[in-house]
């Protein structure tokens, strides 16, 4: 699968229901919709995005570590043990 | 040899006339494109489980990082500013990996464009659609 390019559309929706779900009373600056001209205004409506990115290096982080464990058993593929070691590390 | 233990046909779900309400979650099978891109080896199909608990617990940890961070600066709304000291917490970023370095590196042109206006030839800067 390493061919084709990783779909990395973020489901900023489900993000958004995410956070909310575990903290009701807590607000995420709104997306989009607006033209953000400055700088700090533009980063300041894209809070699901960054979360999507922080997201995405938390998978980066936590495939590499699986990774890892999984040379040093000599496994040729991830196993279940590989990742719960992987995620002790995070 | 792995694949040839996993069925491909998947039973199609009936539509069920009372949902319930479900927890939201990240869709699995985006969880599994992210993860096998990275990872770029076989994985089983436990493992990916482990995945899923692991990214559960991740936006519960995210979420109550969110809060305090928001909270201790008096505000009631997430904004950038928390992310990217969060993001400075967790090691991503930092003096020599800026937020806009990760932002050009992960993700794709329309978020890019999104978090980061383009400046092109000139002066002229082109805003977010």
């Amino acid at each position: 699968s390493s061919s084709r390019r990783m779909k990395s559309t973020a489901p900023r929706s489900t993000l958004r229901k995410i956070i909310k779900n575990h903290k009701p009373q807590l607000r995420l600056a709104a997306n989009v919709d607006l033209l953000a001209w400055r700088f700090y205004f533009t980063f300041k409506k894209a809070c699901p995005v960054v979360i999507h990115l922080n997201f995405l290096l938390f998978l980066h982080r936590l495939a590499e570590e699986a990774r890892t464990n999984a040379f040093e058993k000599k496994s040729k593929i991830i196993k279940p043990e590989h990742t719960v070691s992987a995620a002790k590390v995070l | 040899p792995l694949q040839l233990l996993q069925s491909k046909a998947v039973p199609k779900r009936l539509q069920t006339s009372q949902k319930k309400p479900r927890e939201p979650q990240v869709p699995m099978s985006l969880i599994k494109e992210i993860f096998r891109h990275f990872v770029k080896m076989p994985v089983t199909r436990d493992a990916f489980k482990i995945v899923e608990k692991c990214s559960h617990r991740y936006f519960k940890q995210l979420s109550d990082d969110l809060e305090a961070y928001s909270h201790h600066a008096g505000r009631k709304t997430v904004e950038m500013a928390d992310l990217e000291v969060l993001m400075r917490r967790q090691g991503l970023v930092t003096d020599k990996m800026p937020l806009n370095v990760l932002i050009e590196r992960y993700l794709p042109l329309e978020y890019r464009k999104l978090l980061i206006p383009i400046a092109v030839s000139g002066n002229k800067v082109i805003p977010c659609k």
